[in-house]
C-alpha cells in the first residue's frame, strides 16, 4: 500500500501518489460471479441444441466464456485509483470514462465488507460514504482490494479527518462531555454478543419464514433422502401414523401426529432464527472510536462500519410484547448514511437489557427517559383508520355471504380482529417531551420508542382534517434527516394548542444551534 | 359536496377567514386561473374520453345512453369553475421570523414549518401557464426524507425572487 503510505504527511505532493489498480484477486472473483449468469445464458444454448445445431452448443458456451472473462479483465485493467494526500480519484469505464474526486473532507467513513470467498482469498470491498442522499447505487466503492490496503486507506482518511475538523464547531453537548471523560484517540468496547446472548437473541427470534424455504428444500432433495420420512415435515408425521396401521390407536389418540407436527415447526422455527441470528451477528462488536461508533459483525459476510456520532439523528428502541418482559430491547440509530443496501437505519445493539443499552445512547448524548417520566396519550380516534378498514372488510365479507359464498364469513371475522387490534394498539400511542428531544412511544405487538432530539427535526406538518378537526386534535409529522425503516416519526391526534406548543419550542431550540 | 363538515371553526366559504385565522398570507388571486387552467387540461380528456366510451360502449350494450357523459361534463365543469377558487384560497403562507411557513387543503389540511437553517437549496420554478400569469413558485429542500421538498406556489414572480433571496442569506450548512 505505497500510495496511502506516500499521502500520509500532509504537505506530501500529490504527485508523489502512483495509480493503483484492484486487486487481482478481484478476478477470481468476477469468474465465481459468473456461475450464476451462465444459467441465464442457459435457455440461449438449450434453443440453440433444440434447433439441432449440437455443434455450436460447445462453442458458443465457450465464447460466452470468453467473452464475460475478457470484459472482466478489461473491466478490472480499466478501473485505476490514486489516494492522493486530500482526496481519493477514482477512475473507471470501459468505453465511457467517469473520473470521479472525493476529498477525504467529505468522506463521512470508509466500510469495509468481506463476504465468504472474498474472506478466503483475504481481499474486502470498501465503500465511501459521502453523506450524498440518492441512489446506493452510486456510492463510490472499490470492489476489491486487500484487507490491509482497505484498513490502511482507512486509517489514513481518518487520521486525516482527525486533523482537519477539531476547528470546526462541535454541537453543544451532544459530544462534549463524552469526549472530556475519555481520552479520544482510544477505542472503548461498548457492546459485543457473545455467543449464549447469540443463542437467546435467536429463540426470541423464532421466525416461520424459513420453513417455505426448508418446504422447497425439502421438495427437492426429497428423493436424494435414503429414508422416506423427514421429522421436519409435519405431514411425514401423519403419514407415519397412517402407515404404522395404528388406526385405532390414532383415532383415539390423534394428538401424537399433532404434537409431532407441531415441534416439528417449532424446531424449524426456532433453529431457523438461532441460525439467522448467528449468521448477522457472530462475533458482534460495538466499539467507541473517536469520532464514531464502529461496528463489526458477520459470519460468512463480515461487515465494518462506522457509524459517525455527530451524523447520528435518532435512536429508536425497539423491542417485543415478550421480548419486553424479560428486558431485552434493541437499539436502532437513524443517521444520514444507510446502512447497507437493505437496510435504512443501524442496528447498534441487535439484542441486550436496557442498563447496556443507556451507555450507548450516552456516547451519543441522548438519554432515555427514566420511569417516572410522564407519558400524554394520543387521542383514541387514531383508531378510526383501523376500524375503517374492519368496517369495510365486515362489508365485503357480508356482500360476499348475501351472494351465496360462504368464505365471506372470513372477511367479518377478520374484520372483527382487526377493529380488536386498532382499539387496542390505540392505547400504546403515547409521546413526552424531555429536555431538548421529544420521545414517542407506539405499537404494542412490537413496542417501539423514538428519542428525537429537537436538533435533528428539519421541517415540522402540523395536519389537521375534517374528523381531527371537531375534536380539536391536531398531527404533528416531523421531517428527519435519514430514512428509517420504522416510517416517519410522527405524533398522531394530540391537541391542537399541545401540538402548537411542541412545535414552537422545537423550532426556537433549532434555529438557536 | 367536500365543504359540509359540521363544527367547522372558520367558515370554509369565506375566502380569507381561514388564512387570517392561522395569521398566513394567501397567495395571488391569478393562481386560481392557473389551477383552473390546468384543472381544464386534465378534465378535458377524462370527459372526452367518458363521452367516447358512452357512444361507442353503453349504447351499443343497451345500457343508459348519455349518463355518463352529462355525469362527466358536469364534474368536469365543477372541477374547472368552482373547485380552483377554493382550492387557491387554502394556500397560506408565512415568511419571517428565520421560518417559512406554508399551509393547504381544507379537507386534510397541511401546516408545514421550515426553519431557513434547515433549508438545503432553493429552486424557484415556472411553468408556462404561470409565467401566462407572471406567477412563479417556491421549492425549497431539506435534507428531512419526509418533507424533502416544501412547495410553494402561486406566487409574483418579483415575491418568488425575494423570498429566494430572504431565505438564501439564511442557509447555512452543518456538514463539516
Amino acid at each position: 500500500m505505497t500510495g496511502s503510505a506516500a499521502a500520509r504527511p500532509a504537505d506530501a505532493a500529490p504527485q508523489s501518489a502512483e495509480w493503483q489498480r484492484l486487486h487481482p484477486a478481484t478476478l477470481a472473483l468476477a469468474v465465481v460471479r459468473l456461475g450464476p449468469r451462465t444459467l441465464n445464458f442457459l435457455p440461449a444454448l438449450a434453443a440453440i441444441g433444440i434447433a439441432g445445431k449440437w455443434v455450436y452448443v460447445l462453442p458458443a458456451f465457450g465464447a460466452f466464456l470468453l467473452i464475460s472473462l475478457v470484459t472482466a479483465w478489461i473491466a478490472w485493467a480499466r478501473f485505476r485509483f490514486l489516494v492522493g494526500a486530500n482526496e481519493i480519484v477514482i477512475e473507471s469505464g470501459i468505453l465511457s470514462r467517469q473520473h470521479r474526486t472525493i476529498p477525504f473532507d467529505r468522506i463521512q467513513d470508509v466500510s469495509i465488507e468481506q463476504g465468504l470467498i472474498a474472506r478466503a482469498l483475504g481481499i474486502a470491498k470498501v465503500g465511501f460514504e459521502t453523506g450524498a442522499g440518492g441512489d446506493k447505487k452510486d456510492e463510490a466503492r472499490l470492489d476489491a482490494i486487500g484487507l490491509d490496503a482497505a484498513q490502511a486507506l482507512r486509517t489514513t482518511i481518518r487520521a486525516h479527518r482527525g486533523d482537519a475538523v477539531p476547528a470546526a464547531a462541535e454541537p453543544l453537548g451532544r459530544e462534549g462531555d463524552a469526549k472530556t471523560k475519555t481520552p479520544a484517540t482510544e477505542d472503548r468496547v461498548l457492546f459485543v454478543m457473545s455467543p449464549g446472548r447469540l443463542l437467546v437473541a435467536g429463540l426470541f427470534n423464532f421466525s416461520l419464514a424459513a420453513l417455505a424455504v426448508v418446504a422447497a428444500g425439502m421438495q427437492l432433495f426429497d428423493d436424494l433422502l435414503p429414508f422416506d420420512f423427514n421429522i421436519f415435515n409435519p405431514l411425514d408425521w401423519f403419514d407415519l401414523a397412517e402407515r404404522y396401521g395404528f388406526e385405532q390407536w390414532i383415532v383415539a389418540h390423534r394428538w401424537v401426529a399433532g404434537v409431532g407436527a407441531l415441534l416439528s415447526l417449532l424446531f424449524i422455527g426456532f433453529a431457523s432464527g438461532v441460525l439467522m441470528m448467528v449468521l448477522a451477528n457472530w462475533d458482534f462488536r460495538l466499539t467507541r472510536e473517536p469520532r464514531a461508533l464502529r461496528r463489526t459483525r458477520g459470519l460468512t459476510t463480515r461487515t465494518d462500519v462506522a457509524l459517525p456520532v455527530r451524523r447520528v439523528q435518532a435512536a429508536i428502541l425497539v423491542t417485543g410484547w415478550l421480548k419486553k418482559r424479560f428486558d431485552w430491547h434493541e437499539l436502532r440509530l437513524q443517521s444520514l448514511a444507510s446502512d447497507g443496501e437493505k437496510e435504512k437505519d443501524h442496528q447498534v445493539v441487535p439484542f441486550g437489557h436496557l442498563y447496556e443499552i443507556d451507555p450507548v445512547l450516552a456516547e451519543i448524548a441522548i438519554h432515555r427517559p427514566d420511569a417516572s417520566q410522564p407519558w400524554e396519550h394520543s387521542h383514541r380516534i387514531i383508531a378510526a383508520g383501523g376500524l375503517f378498514g374492519a368496517l369495510s372488510a365486515a362489508a365485503g365479507g357480508a356482500i360476499a355471504m348475501m351472494l351465496g359464498q360462504p368464505l365471506g364469513g372470513l372477511g367479518i371475522a377478520a374484520a372483527a380482529l382487526i377493529a380488536a387490534a386498532s382499539l387496542f394498539s390505540a392505547r400504546f400511542h403515547s409521546w413526552t417531551d424531555l429536555p431538548g428531544m421529544v420521545a414517542i412511544r407506539r405499537g404494542w405487538l412490537k413496542p417501539k420508542t423514538t428519542l428525537l432530539p429537537y436538533a435533528s427535526v428539519q421541517s415540522i406538518d402540523l395536519k389537521t382534517d375534517f374528523i381531527l378537526r371537531p375534536l380539536g386534535l391536531a398531527t404533528l409529522v416531523f421531517g428527519v434527516p435519514g430514512g428509517s425503516s420504522l416510517g416517519s416519526h410522527e405524533i398522531p391526534a394530540i391537541p391542537l394548542a399541545a401540538a402548537q406548543a411542541l412545535r414552537a419550542r422545537i423550532l426556537a431550540a433549532g434555529t438557536r444551534a | 359536496m367536500t365543504d359540509t363538515v359540521a363544527a367547522r371553526p372558520v367558515d370554509p366559504f369565506d375566502a380569507h377567514a381561514l388564512n387570517a385565522a392561522e395569521g398566513l398570507d394567501p397567495v395571488d388571486p391569478a393562481f386560481r386561473h392557473v389551477l383552473r387552467i390546468s384543472a381544464l387540461f386534465n378534465m378535458l380528456p377524462i370527459a372526452i374520453g367518458a363521452t367516447l366510451l358512452d357512444m361507442f360502449v353503453v349504447r351499443e350494450v343497451g345500457g343508459p345512453y348519455g349518463l355518463l357523459s352529462v355525469l362527466a361534463w358536469l364534474f368536469a365543469l365543477f372541477a374547472i369553475i368552482a373547485f380552483p377558487a377554493r382550492r387557491a384560497q387554502r394556500w397560506g403562507f408565512k415568511i419571517g421570523e428565520g421560518q417559512l411557513r406554508v399551509a393547504r387543503g381544507w379537507l386534510f389540511r397541511t401546516d408545514t414549518i421550515v426553519p431557513f437553517v434547515r433549508v438545503q437549496h432553493i429552486d424557484v420554478g415556472q411553468g408556462p401557464i404561470e409565467r401566462w400569469f407572471g406567477l412563479s413558485h417556491l421549492v425549497v429542500h431539506t435534507s428531512g426524507t419526509h418533507n424533502s421538498t416544501v412547495t410553494l406556489p402561486g406566487l409574483r414572480a418579483d415575491l418568488a425572487a425575494a423570498m429566494r433571496e430572504e431565505i438564501r442569506r439564511h442557509i447555512q450548512t452543518d456538514f463539516a
